[in-house]
């Protein structure tokens, strides 16, 4: 039902959650934020507590929930099913509509436009985003932390390079939703997605798209988060409405998980029957390829992999609500050994690291997630989500790439 | 592609029933998920193993009076298991926490004979099995004490807890400790972290000890320490010369999430899986049996089927069995009877608040095997169960212990081979 | 204690008695107030809060409505920190008569309650868990009134001004020499300890009890009809305008934000006894199917808590039993000297909550006809301590004091946002070891954990401030706790029930309070 304001049950959804709350503390205990810094008082203090003093058309009075990160992590351990981080963002979104956006907000918020703009110039863009004096600059004049994890520009596009590699046609089709990461940053992971799924015998189609929209719903642009959402999903939709059997993949797990739930929960696009229909086809890599495993479906020609890793799930990976998927892969494949670790957050969360005010208190989240990279003797560190891995690359030194590389290697592609 | 993810079992519930159940059907050699709307019962309860404390005055033996206890409550979950099983259960927990991740750590005592431990309240509460951190306040031997307290934990009131303790021929008194933090709203999680710097310890113990007398020993919350309990509570006993106890209060429960991260560690080394944020939203059923069930995920539903199913997600305080605003009672997991409703007409609940309420023992009903009789693949453990009154028994981890261990021991001997040892 | 001596002694303080001590001593007279229990804990404090805009009563009571709007703006003035602006709806809904609506516009017209029509469109804009099947919709200026805000701001006014404030203490005989009533005597709950106070004009303010305190003073006839209804408070505010269903005054009617609640009434039982608190399981029933009418799904919201009050329903005539809606709202001052022949005694009953100033008024000007000393009224335009600023109560309040003090300030109910110095204070000023005073005080345990986290951390802070025993401590916990109980499992399913074993679970499990040692005397350890 939709009434004729836009506001869907959904909001009934997450306002409504807050009746779920016994005040029980077990999401205090797991927030990686209040647990590092004062700023933050916790989800259950930001969450379903000040909801109850909140008037849709008064004012805003807070300030502390945007040092909540968005992880996610309250909700995924609420025993109750409080929508707690979803209730947070949108009590953010309503404070920064208050306070007015700074430039920042609006420009790291959008790597479409970041992308096309560094990729022609990528040698010199790179440069800058390694010159200290110019981060620096960056930092008074932004406020993005001169010492923030940011990646390089790849110099190409993956959708260039797709365009000229497209897949044989073998009929059973998928939709790559590869976002930004991937195409202005890591082609080559949208290039080993591709060949595993070829691998496997898909045809791989990627339709012209774009941002996601994540980045700007976390920093409280709901609007334009809305609108960017919506375009994508209309790009999608037209390859999975008239093939139940048609899905969509993506290796960025935190641009899935926004397409299958957070822009419908925290944007209150429940009523969007486009978004509807994409977000229940869309599929995280791994999920894909241990489902097709379940069912006797995938290849395991594997080949040793010789590697000892250490494999960090976001916690955006986790808000899929899937467990890890990626665990179970790397056990198919010979020779791989795998340390699980068990921090709760690397600190980036998206882009709330990259910020002047929050980079410390994103640091002290890593430590612990840090600490145990180096302590377990790996050589590379396995994560889902590209902007983790900057982050952990950054903070320990070593290498970070997302888990299907070693499912690549394995099959020798 | 509505597949299901195929395992040898599923368990549903992460509290203590559902870790145990995971754990030892993993380390039997099943492959396991755990499937849990969250994180559960261990982070809010006091994590010493509690058997038998009230049957319902106070009981001094569990196993000297759980065989006349269960010949009265023919419906308790005990009569299922027996005190053998509960025991052994026990024995189990004991060892899986010394070869857990918190060095040193341990667990004493057995089902002969409860401790009587301080509450944060000052009333004593019999427990059979307790942390070696908390050993110490035991009543039987506990003549002079000096409850410490901090401002900065509002979650524990020394001075009460004191005076209520000298009621029992007890010689308590209590101090304020000084203990600076960067929040008012501090609880026993931050200032547990703050016990397992040894720098921090040492200093605090250097003040406090300025503030104790001769022969007292030492109750303070149970904060000592969530990554180093053994580390933080000895060294603490070394610095003052003197006994040290911590006394459980309101959540979180750090004493508790010891427990939690010990039996998470447990199911991983043996090779099951957690997944949290999964609640179980339907399930497909075939004739008598579940085949699989569906939890809700981000986007679609994931799907997990199993020939068996551990049911331990709690009663009422999870949500997992609900009492709806029509004054309707089911089971919101897998739709299973209840048993322990009071009858048509009959007052769900009475005015008198300590009263034993009609509607405390309403669980899954279940066979003398604990198998739910609505589902024949279906194990019921935890808070599920029916029969008991575990905050008032004192009898919560004996049965989730118990239950958990048992649902395991079932489906092994009737798993045959397992579907591939654990990854 | 030595006998007290004054000139207005007012028995009874709920708002109304309240009222008059405030009204009494800005008149400069010197007064006492006593209460058998804690101020507000009869009638005033146990109804929803609405300060009506007189729609309620528009076509069934017009002078009700009237008067109603009048002293709705006046309070904004005066009381304006007790008051929130929140505004409020007449919906017609598919289970009202859509005539009714132009007769309530009409009324409303010729009552001077402020009325607009708006689109239903507009108000789900306002208000998206409204029934989208509302047909026709009004906005009235209701409010919501903190009554127990409101009552402490009057006595607190009253003692600044002189007066004397006795919360528990019981009248048990009202002196009367002759044809002249010239005061009562009064015993203390907490010792037990009796005296008498000496008054030259002693007012009945005991509202649904005024009956029972009447004949202590000899007189006759002062028929009280207690209507007893039930009120539940809904976790949080599903609505945030006061929603009023079109059509005559009726059972479950209203759903009013209180605070950080929401609470749906009403019920309308008579009641032989005004201390009958028992809820009826019909009742409860009715209320949440009432709430669904209004807000479709609020049977899936979450219940907090039930409690009933007892209108006074004052009657002269005589009048049906069974049915007390129809009975006259308008309140009933009973000045004894002309209606009984004897001097130095009225009594002031009936009405409701939104006009108790102007019944204190009315009050005053009879007691100073008995004072033989016509001092004017000047309630109508002096603020109440804590509204000088006449800024209305915003909802955010209390959570933006916390924002600005995150760091730094403990919360002790963290549901309510009570800080732990304003718990101090309160004990302090109070002097109570009932944690039930502090909660209607500070909104202590009013949030969703109803007491699970706080009711421990208050007693043990009771205990340490004010040097009790833990006997003392321990009795004010239980008693706490089973004092909860009644408002707590009549509404006791869902969300609540799985709130409600958390905190058995917190007292019994973890705490054990019902095995709190009992009776021995305390060993002192030095």
């Amino acid at each position: 039902m939709t009434t004729s304001s836009g506001t869907t049950p959904i909001d009934d959804l997450l306002r409504g959650s807050i009746d779920h709350c016994v005040k029980c503390t077990i999401c205090e205990t797991q927030c990686p934020v209040s647990n590092v810094t004062p700023l933050f008082p916790g989800p259950k203090y930001a969450g379903p507590q000040a909801e109850r003093y909140r008037v849709a058309d008064e004012a805003s009075v807070e300030w502390s929930v945007d040092y909540c990160s968005g992880c996610g992590i309250c909700s995924q351990s609420c025993p109750q099913g409080v929508k707690i981080a979803e209730v947070n963002a949108q009590a953010r979104n309503k404070l920064k509509k208050q306070k007015g956006y700074p430039l920042r907000d609006r420009i790291i918020t959008r790597p479409t436009w970041l992308g096309r703009a560094g990729t022609p110039v990528a040698p010199l863009a790179n440069l800058t985003i390694d010159f200290k004096p110019i981060r620096i600059l960056g930092e008074k004049l932004l406020g993005v932390h001169r010492d923030a994890a940011a990646p390089e520009f790849a110099g190409h596009r993956f959708s260039s390079w797709f365009k000229k590699h497209p897949s044989p046609p073998t009929g059973r089709k998928i939709v790559y939703f590869h976002g930004c990461g991937t195409e202005y940053y890591e082609p080559w992971e949208g290039q080993k997605v591709v060949q595993i799924l070829e691998h496997n015998g898909f045809e791989v189609v990627v339709p012209k798209q774009d941002c996601c929209g994540l980045p700007l719903q976390s920093s409280g642009l709901f609007d334009d988060a809305r609108k960017v959402v919506l375009r994508l999903a209309r790009a999608l939709v037209p390859y999975v409405r008239d093939d139940p059997n048609t899905l969509i993949v993506g290796n960025a797990t935190s641009c899935t998980l926004m397409l299958k739930r957070e822009a419908r929960e925290i944007l209150s696009l429940e009523g969007d029957p486009d978004l509807k229909l994409v977000s229940e086809r869309t599929y995280d890599i791994c999920e894909l390829l241990l489902e097709l495993h379940d069912r006797g479906e995938l290849k395991t020609d594997f080949q040793p992999v010789n590697e000892r890793i250490f494999y960090h799930a976001p916690c955006q990976q986790q808000g899929h609500f899937i467990g890890k998927p990626a665990l179970d892969l790397f056990a198919l494949i010979p020779g791989l050994q795998v340390t699980e670790g068990n921090a709760r957050c690397c600190g980036i969360a998206g882009t709330y690291g990259l910020k002047v005010e929050k980079y410390d208190i994103a640091q002290a989240v890593g430590a612990d997630l840090f600490g145990q990279v180096r302590g377990s003797g790996a050589t590379e560190v396995a994560c889902d989500s590209e902007t983790c891995r900057w982050q952990i690359t950054h903070a320990t030194g070593h290498r970070s790439v997302h888990p299907i590389d070693y499912l690549h290697r394995a099959y020798g592609l | 592609m509505r597949g299901a993810l195929n395992y040898d079992a599923v368990v549903i519930g992460a509290g203590t029933a559902g870790l145990v159940a995971g754990t030892r059907l993993a380390e039997g050699g099943a492959r396991v998920c755990v499937v849990a709307k969250g994180i559960g019962s261990t982070h809010l309860a006091p994590a010493t193993i509690d058997v038998l404390g009230y049957a319902p005055d106070r009981v001094a033996s569990p196993s000297g009076v759980m065989p006349e206890f269960i010949s009265r409550h023919p419906d308790h979950p005990y009569a299922a298991l027996g005190v053998d099983a509960v025991a052994e259960a026990a024995r189990w927990i004991q060892s899986r926490v010394e070869s857990g991740p918190l060095a040193g750590y341990r667990y004493f005592g057995d089902l002969d004979r409860n401790y009587l431990l301080p509450t944060a309240v000052g009333a004593l509460r019999p427990s059979a099995l307790v942390p070696e951190t908390m050993a110490a306040g035991d009543s039987a031997d506990l003549e002079r004490v000096c409850v410490v307290g901090t401002r900065t934990l509002r979650d524990f009131h020394a001075a009460l807890c004191a005076a209520n303790l000298s009621k029992l021929g007890i010689q308590a008194r209590s101090v304020e400790a000084d203990i600076e933090v960067d929040k008012a709203d501090q609880n026993s999680l931050g200032l547990a972290r703050r016990f397992d710097d040894p720098a921090w310890r040492a200093a605090f113990a250097g003040r406090l000890a300025l503030k104790l007398q001769a022969d007292e020993r030492v109750g303070l919350p149970a904060v000592l320490g969530i990554r180093d309990p053994h580390g933080a509570w000895s060294d603490l006993e070394h610095r003052l010369g003197r006994r040290v106890f911590e006394i459980p209060t309101l959540p979180p429960s750090v004493p508790g999430m010891r427990l939690y991260e010990i039996l998470r560690a447990s199911l991983r080394a043996a090779g099951g899986r957690l997944v949290l944020g999964a609640e179980v939203v339907s399930s497909e059923r075939d004739g008598s049996r579940v085949t699989s069930v569906a939890t809700h995920s981000a986007g679609h539903d994931t799907r997990y089927a199993a020939p068996w199913f551990v049911l331990a997600a709690g009663g009422f305080n999870s949500g997992a069995i609900e009492l709806d605003s029509h004054w309707v009672t089911h089971d919101r997991v897998l739709g299973l009877p209840l048993r322990g409703l009071p009858a048509e007409g009959e007052p769900r609940f009475i005015g008198d608040y300590l009263a034993e309420q009609p509607m405390s023992r309403v669980g899954v009903a279940v066979d003398a095997e604990l198998r739910a009789e609505g589902a024949e693949n279906v194990l019921v453990a935890g808070a599920a169960l029916p029969g008991a009154v575990p905050w008032r028994e004192g009898s919560g981890e004996g049965i989730a212990l118990a239950s958990g261990s048992r649902a395991a021991e079932f489906v092994l001997a009737r798993a045959g081979a397992p579907a591939g040892a654990a990854a | 204690m030595a006998a007290l001596s004054t000139d207005v002694l007012v028995i009874g303080g709920g708002a109304t008695g309240a009222g008059v001590a405030w009204d009494a001593a800005l008149r400069g007279y010197d007064v006492v107030l006593a209460d058998r229990f804690d101020l507000a804990e009869g009638t005033s404090g146990r109804f929803h809060g609405l300060l009506h805009s007189g729609g309620r009563y528009a076509v069934k009571d017009p002078h009700a409505a009237e008067e109603c709007i009048h002293e709705n703006r006046i309070l904004r003035h005066i009381a304006a920190d007790c008051i929130e602006d929140i505004g409020g709806f007449f919906v017609t809904t598919p289970f009202d008569d859509p005539e009714y609506a132009d007769r309530f516009a009409q009324g409303c017209r010729n009552t001077g309650v402020d009325c607009e029509e708006i689109d239903p469109a507009q108000a789900l804009r306002e208000e998206p868990r409204l029934n989208p099947g509302i047909s026709r919709v009004f906005r009235v200026p209701d409010g919501n009134i903190d009554v127990w805000k409101t009552v402490w701001a009057l006595a607190r006014g009253a003692q600044e001004r002189g007066a004397r404030i006795l919360p528990y203490h019981a009248v048990v005989g009202v002196h009367r020499n002759g044809d002249v009533v010239t005061g009562a005597r009064v015993r203390g709950h907490a010792t037990g300890e009796e005296f008498d106070i000496a008054a030259r004009v002693t007012v009945n303010a005991s509202g649904a009890w005024a009956g029972q305190v009447a004949e202590m003073a000899g007189i006759e006839g002062v028929r009280v009809l207690p209507g007893r209804g039930i009120m539940i408070a809904m976790n949080h505010r599903l609505v945030n305008t006061c929603i009023n269903r079109c059509q005559m005054p009726t059972d479950g009617d209203i759903i009013v934000p209180m605070r950080t609640v929401c609470i749906i009434g009403t019920t309308d039982e008579h009641t032989e006894d005004p201390d009958d608190h028992h809820v009826p399981p019909a009742e409860v029933d009715q209320m949440l199917d009432d709430g669904e009418k209004l807000v479709p799904g609020f049977r899936e919201a979450r219940a907090m808590r039930v409690w009933t009050g007892v209108r006074p329903l004052f009657e002269d005539a005589k009048a049906s039993d069974t049915q007390t809606r129809d009975v006259t709202r308008a309140h009933a001052l009973l000045d004894h000297a002309e209606r009984d022949g004897v001097q130095g005694f009225v009594t002031i009953t009936g009405g409701k909550l939104t006009t108790f100033r102007l019944m204190a008024e009315d009050t005053m000007t009879a007691v100073s006809r008995h004072l033989g000393d016509e001092r004017p009224c000047i309630t109508k335009t002096e603020p109440l301590p804590g509204s000088e600023d006449r800024a209305t109560y915003m909802l955010g309040e209390r959570l933006q004091r916390k924002e600005k003090h995150l760091a730094d300030e403990q919360l002790i109910c963290e549901c309510e946002l009570v800080p732990r110095w304003k718990l101090e204070q309160a004990i302090e000023r109070r002097a109570t070891t009932n944690l039930d005073d502090i909660r209607r005080l500070l909104r202590l345990a009013m949030g969703p954990c109803q007491g699970g986290f706080c009711i421990y951390r208050a007693a043990g802070i009771l205990h340490g401030l004010d040097g009790l025993s833990a006997e003392q401590a321990d009795e004010s916990l239980l008693d706490f706790l089973r004092e909860r109980w009644k408002g707590t499992w009549p509404i006791l399913y869902g969300d609540q029930l799985r709130q409600a074993r958390l905190d058995d679970w917190i007292f019994q499990g973890i705490l054990d309070v019902e095995h709190l040692p009992a009776g021995q005397p305390e060993a002192v350890a030095t």
